[in-house]
């Protein structure tokens, strides 16, 4: 499986000379599966940067298809759909899975955004490739490919915000955005999503700090995730979805603070790593 | 009067190492009199570190008093909006402006942005005072010492261009329009560029004429014309549907209106900065070869100007 990091920023795009290292786009992390499948988690303005690559392969011609994942439909998480490129080339197919309770109220979502006031495609019929929505639960996994796919549903202030989980070719990654988990900590069932991951990429806004200030936003601190990166047992831990005002220079310093709790917590061996635009991981 | 760029580009904010120096933020200008009138033409992404640094200022303690005028509402003119501090400050005016709608009124279309499930805090938590005004084509009326303008531009479901007028100076906003020539944009959807065999009747060539008039009075004797140059030719040529124009059709203009000053805008979002210097050094030498006494320049994050007297 090869991940790739398109947009790693949370609550909306923060482009300037402050965040070019790690990036401003907002969440879009693309899995290559070992079989070729692609899946695409989350719709944020990355989504753009990564249409702009696909399209000079089979996506180009009309020959690609992919799944989409949405984690849930906070702007920073879909405002890339109007812009991903794929999308106006018929003959592509996309798959696309969210996490309301049937195909309209997805599709409702999704038609508001491409709405005449807003964007002058008017609806994502006019968009050219086959889109087809559906809703997923936490009763069943989705096979995708030779994939598994399995959500579940964190909590993230007023709305749930899904992680998703993928098990491929004997390896495995979590996708925990948007988690704004209560005063006891993840709950038993996002740490059995967790449990023992190669991957676990994890919301991380906030300094603990900047948490405490912000409560009432549902998103999780640097502490939640190395928290849940011990907690679960995971090889690997990636820093995502940072706040809006965090610099290059904020992100470094999480990424530090990140790896000295960890060695803290007897728990050494978890590599920690910020998210980065452009960052492939193989696993 | 003072006019600040807070954001510069089309379409979508784009953050990266190639539009770090022209700004890869949606958007967003900033004009105030001498006598402390705040305007705020669109609300793209720009608009939030506007509102970080308003919070700096009177704003912060609830007391301070800002005009939005919305050229249109497509999201890169309004995204920035859920993002600006001073809305969430109890005691803030705020007076939101846009073109009248048939279809949807004013308030309910920038609510739909922040219901559920698209964004945490709706607008009734938003705790300024906030009030909309809708305006309609060629509307003309003060904003305490600002004497505005509007005019109707052609753009997919129709835009709005101001200028206001303060201090004895004058800036003209005409973002978003496409040339007033091959098509006349109204609601519908345009699915590609119009075939060569359908000709523009002959009412839509003089609604355009009547436009395009209207468009080069609104920008007469402007200190400063922020005009959306988006296309080069060749794109233009690609894409005429989506609605934009290119520098030349922004020269005309200016020329036409006799303006001072123009300014380049509404870049495209893939337009690298090195790209934009390129299309600003090609859109001075064509505009100096008609022999045209016309500054021109390429608005940027944290550009700066001061017209007319100064407060």
């Amino acid at each position: 499986m090869d991940v790739t990091f398109w947009g790693v920023r949370g609550s909306i795009p923060s482009p300037g000379p402050g965040t070019v290292r790690y990036g401003g786009n907002t969440a879009c992390v693309s899995v290559r599966l070992p079989d070729g499948e692609l899946i695409i988690l989350d719709c944020g303005t990355g989504a753009r940067n990564l249409g702009i690559s696909l399209l000079a392969g089979p996506f180009g011609k009309g020959k690609g298809s992919a799944t989409l994942l949405l984690s849930h439909a906070h702007w920073d998480h879909i405002q890339g759909f109007p812009f991903f490129g794929p999308f106006y080339v018929p003959g592509n197919s996309f798959t696309v899975y969210g996490g309301s309770r049937g195909e309209r109220l997805l599709e409702d979502v999704l038609e508001r955004q491409m709405a005449a006031q807003f964007f002058p495609v008017q609806s994502f019929h006019n968009m050219g490739a086959r889109i087809e929505m559906r809703p997923l639960g936490e009763d069943k996994d989705v096979r995708v490919g030779s994939a598994t796919v399995r959500a579940h549903a964190n909590p993230h202030g007023p709305t749930p915000a899904l992680a998703f989980r993928i098990d491929a070719g004997g390896k495995s990654l979590v996708y925990a955005s948007d988690a704004g988990y209560g005063t006891g900590g993840p709950p038993q069932a996002a740490l059995d999503l967790y449990r023992g991951v190669d991957l676990l990429i994890h919301d991380s806004t906030f300094t603990p700090e900047d948490r405490a200030l912000r409560l009432e936003r549902g998103l999780s601190s640097l502490e939640d995730a190395v928290d849940c990166a011990a907690r679960a047992g995971v090889k690997k831990l990636a820093l995502f979805h940072y706040d809006q005002d965090y610099s290059d220079h904020d992100v470094d310093e999480l990424v530090a603070r990140g790896r000295r709790w960890l060695e803290g917590r007897a728990a050494a061996g978890i590599e920690v790593l910020g998210a980065a635009e452009g960052l492939t991981l193989s696993l | 009067m003072r006019i600040r760029f807070w954001g510069v580009r089309g379409s979508l904010p784009v953050p990266g190492p190639r539009t770090e120096r022209y700004g890869g933020n949606t958007s967003c200008v900033e004009v105030s009199s001498a006598a402390g009138t705040r305007i705020i033409i669109d609300a793209g992404t720009g608009i939030r570190r506007l509102g970080k640094e308003l919070m700096r200022s009177e704003f912060e303690s609830g007391k301070g008093a800002a005009h939005i005028l919305i050229s249109h509402t497509h999201w890169d003119h309004i995204q920035g909006l859920p993002f600006f501090a001073p809305f969430y400050r109890a005691g803030n005016k705020l007076f939101v402006y846009a073109r009248q709608r048939d279809d949807q009124n004013l308030r309910s279309v920038l609510s739909l942005q922040v219901d559920s499930p698209f964004f945490p805090v709706p607008f009734h938590k938003a705790r300024a005072d906030v009030a909309f005004r809708e305006l309609h084509d060629g509307a003309h009326f003060e904003i305490n010492d600002v004497v505005v303008s509007c005019t109707r531009l052609n753009h997919p479901y129709i835009a709005t261009a101001y200028a206001l007028s303060a201090d004895g100076a004058k800036v003209a906003y005409i973002a978003d329009t496409a040339p007033f020539s091959d098509i006349l944009f109204g609601h519908e959807f345009l699915a590609g560029p119009p075939s060569p065999h359908s000709l523009l009747s002959k009412s839509d060539h003089k609604t355009l004429r009547t436009m395009r008039s209207q468009v080069v009075r609104l920008c007469e004797g402007a200190d400063l014309v922020i005009y959306d140059t988006m296309f080069t030719p060749e794109e233009y040529r690609q894409t005429p549907h989506f609605g934009h124009s290119r520098p030349s059709d922004a020269v005309d203009i200016c020329h036409d209106a006799g303006a001072r000053m123009l300014a380049l805008y509404h870049h495209a979002p893939d337009r690298s900065d090195t790209e934009v210097d390129a299309v600003l050094a090609s859109t001075r030498k064509e505009a100096t070869l008609t022999a045209r006494k016309l500054e021109i320049i390429a608005g940027f994050e944290g550009l700066d100007l001061a017209l007319g007297k100064q407060g």
